[in-house]
């Protein structure tokens, strides 16, 4: 038996005048998973993030956490789902801890004690008192984190967490997101961070101009794809290069090899017109498609190749 | 950062409000942690008094405006005068230095993405906001009376008054019908309130929320001042403004304060319930 969604979205779709922010997208978050949500600027995360949270108003879809639908009306907060898009915000003429109290009495379920304990969790109790004017970026982050958590909530939904933080606040914050999911929470994480992304995320969703154009798990994704990576060294990578097939990506890659992406027929058959035109392959060894090359795949653009990379004056 | 995962939050057992009840008073709180809340308290406390001493070390007296020229020979006089001023620009101006920042700030700062997702409704953020504005238009009326009225008995003396019919008020009820012309001022306050509500959620910038109730006040003036207006004088939103001369008269005549009263709480349902409508169907698209 198929556990039920924590949270689920069923063709939400959101115009803004004549451009389609969201198209008819569909989401289920897996309870006690870490889920990510991917695309390029523009893709529509942001919306989508925004009409989870109950910010925007979708013009059409549902949202149903638990299995009960939810009204735009609806504070999420009470049903268990928080977090934050864009940077926390906060009000800078107050404390931390002050800051955090508010939000508190906004879900009218939180304690001194409580606020005290998510200061510690995240890093800030030595900054309890400090009036959130002075905070880094970083600082803020991590107030955003703790904020979220106010509520312990069932379903908690964070835009690039680690934006803006040194490498142990990252480090910090993915434990803190795994140890989350592994307590049974569930996470909705978006990210332009591909590594992040692949080490956190057991699901993607990978959105372009609106619409879904992959969800479900990162190695299905792999299985799905068909395809392979190859790195060769040929007696002529200039002819190999003029080779013309539809179904084969050939681009100079690193140390003078050739990066080939294709399926195994479609190789095959790279090697056969090679050999027919006298280059000979010289060294041959697999890849595993990376996560960053799937992603490019799927959202349209191409990864930088070797040759394309800005060099130092 | 520890990375002990967070217990099951408890409601504090100090403070079993409402969530509401607990809306209304940070909303509070956040005004009086603000310089320019309290910046505004002090002039209406001190403004009075300033304006008193201004007139007793002159020589010269407002005698172009209602009981101005009487300020030297009774302290009820003073209240009223600053009533008068108060009236064209100054509760627009105090009132909205607040109600017309209170929904933009939150824009200005960023903040409805952490307001929004809590556990409260839309609804209880607008009721707990709306109420913090009308609380501190209240005190900033209160404060006014009193001080005024303080600064006429301390500086000027605890004299009768001529009323506008000629007719002398003794001093007990003299302090009773400055209280009273004051409060009825109260429904206008608010009407300036409400426009700079509504200011602050449509234009989302505190600027447009708080100059735009003062120069909408300063108009009203001025179209009180315009002949042949009749009838719609009398349900102008400034209309409370002067509405309490008739108190004053002999015999008083109150269908004015309850013609304005009845008009201004039109203009407040109005206003708070396009501010409502507005902030209600908004999306929160943008920091």
């Amino acid at each position: 038996m198929t556990a039920s969604p924590a949270l689920s979205a069923e063709r939400l779709s959101k115009r803004y005048g004549s451009r389609t922010a969201v198209d008819a997208v569909s989401l289920q978050l897996t309870r006690g998973a870490i889920h990510g949500l991917l695309g390029p600027n523009g893709a529509g995360k942001t919306t989508m993030l925004r009409m989870l949270l109950g910010l925007v108003r979708p013009d059409a879809g549902t949202v149903q956490v638990d299995g009960a639908v939810l009204g735009q009306d609806v504070p999420r907060g009470r049903r268990g789902v928080a977090g934050f898009v864009d940077a926390p915000s906060f009000y800078p003429y107050l404390t931390a801890s002050r800051n955090l109290e508010l939000l508190s009495a906004w879900d009218g379920a939180a304690s001194h004690a409580r606020v005290e304990e998510l200061l510690d969790l995240v890093g800030l109790a030595g900054r309890a008192q400090s009036k959130v004017r002075g905070f880094s970026t970083g600082m803020r982050q991590r107030l955003g984190l703790a904020a979220a958590l106010i509520s312990d909530p069932a379903v908690i939904i964070v835009d690039e967490p680690t934006s803006g933080l040194d490498p142990a606040g990252v480090r910090d914050v993915h434990a803190l997101l795994l140890a989350m999911a592994a307590s049974g929470r569930t996470v909705l994480l978006s990210s332009h961070d591909l590594d992040e992304v692949e080490r956190l995320c057991t699901d993607v969703t990978v959105l372009r101009h609106g619409s879904v154009v992959y969800s479900g798990g990162i190695q299905a994704l792999r299985a799905q794809t068909g395809r392979r990576m190859w790195r060769l060294q040929t007696s002529d990578n200039d002819q190999a290069l003029l080779l013309d097939h539809p179904h084969v990506v050939i681009e100079p890659g690193a140390g003078g090899a050739l990066q080939v992406a294709a399926s195994q027929s479609d190789f095959d058959d790279l090697l056969l017109a090679l050999a027919a035109r006298r280059v000979v392959v010289r060294e041959l060894s697999r890849e595993e498609l990376s996560f960053e090359t799937l992603y490019f795949q799927l959202t349209g653009d191409s990864l930088p190749s070797a040759a394309e990379e800005p060099a130092w004056p | 950062m520890a990375l002990d995962l967070v217990s099951t939050p408890t409601r504090d057992p100090d403070s079993p409000r409402h969530p509401l009840v607990q809306t209304y008073q940070w909303e509070l709180e956040k005004l009086s942690a603000q310089f320019r809340t309290r910046a505004a308290v002090v002039v209406a406390l001190l403004g009075p008094l300033l304006f008193g001493v201004g007139l007793s070390v002159s020589s010269n007296v407002p005698a172009d405006t209602l009981f101005g020229r009487w300020v030297g020979d009774s302290g009820y006089a003073i209240p009223l005068v600053v009533l008068g001023f108060a009236g064209s620009w100054g509760f627009p101006l105090l009132t909205c230095l607040v109600a017309g920042d209170i929904f933009s700030a939150e824009d200005h700062y960023g903040t409805w993405t952490s307001i929004l997702t809590r556990s409260i409704s839309r609804r209880g953020v607008f009721t707990g906001k709306v109420l913090a504005a009308a609380t501190y238009a209240v005190v900033v009326l209160v404060l006014l009376t009193l001080s005024s009225l303080a600064t006429g008995v301390l500086l000027v003396g605890h004299q009768s008054l001529i009323g506008l019919s000629g007719n002398v008020v003794s001093p007990g009820p003299a302090a009773g019908l400055v209280l009273a012309s004051w409060a009825v001022a109260l429904p206008g306050v608010l009407v300036s309130a409400s426009l700079g509500v509504v200011l602050s959620v449509l234009s989302r910038n505190s600027l447009a929320g708080i100059v735009g109730p003062t120069v909408a006040g300063l108009v009203f003036q001025l179209l009180l001042l315009v002949p042949g207006l009749g009838p719609v004088r009398a349900v102008l939103p400034n209309a409370s403004f002067i509405a309490w001369h008739g108190l004053w008269a002999d015999p008083t005549f109150t269908g004015p304060v309850l013609t304005a009263t009845l008009a201004d709480l039109v203009y407040v349902a109005v206003f708070l319930g396009v501010a409502w409508w507005s902030f209600h169907r908004r999306d929160i698209a943008a920091s």
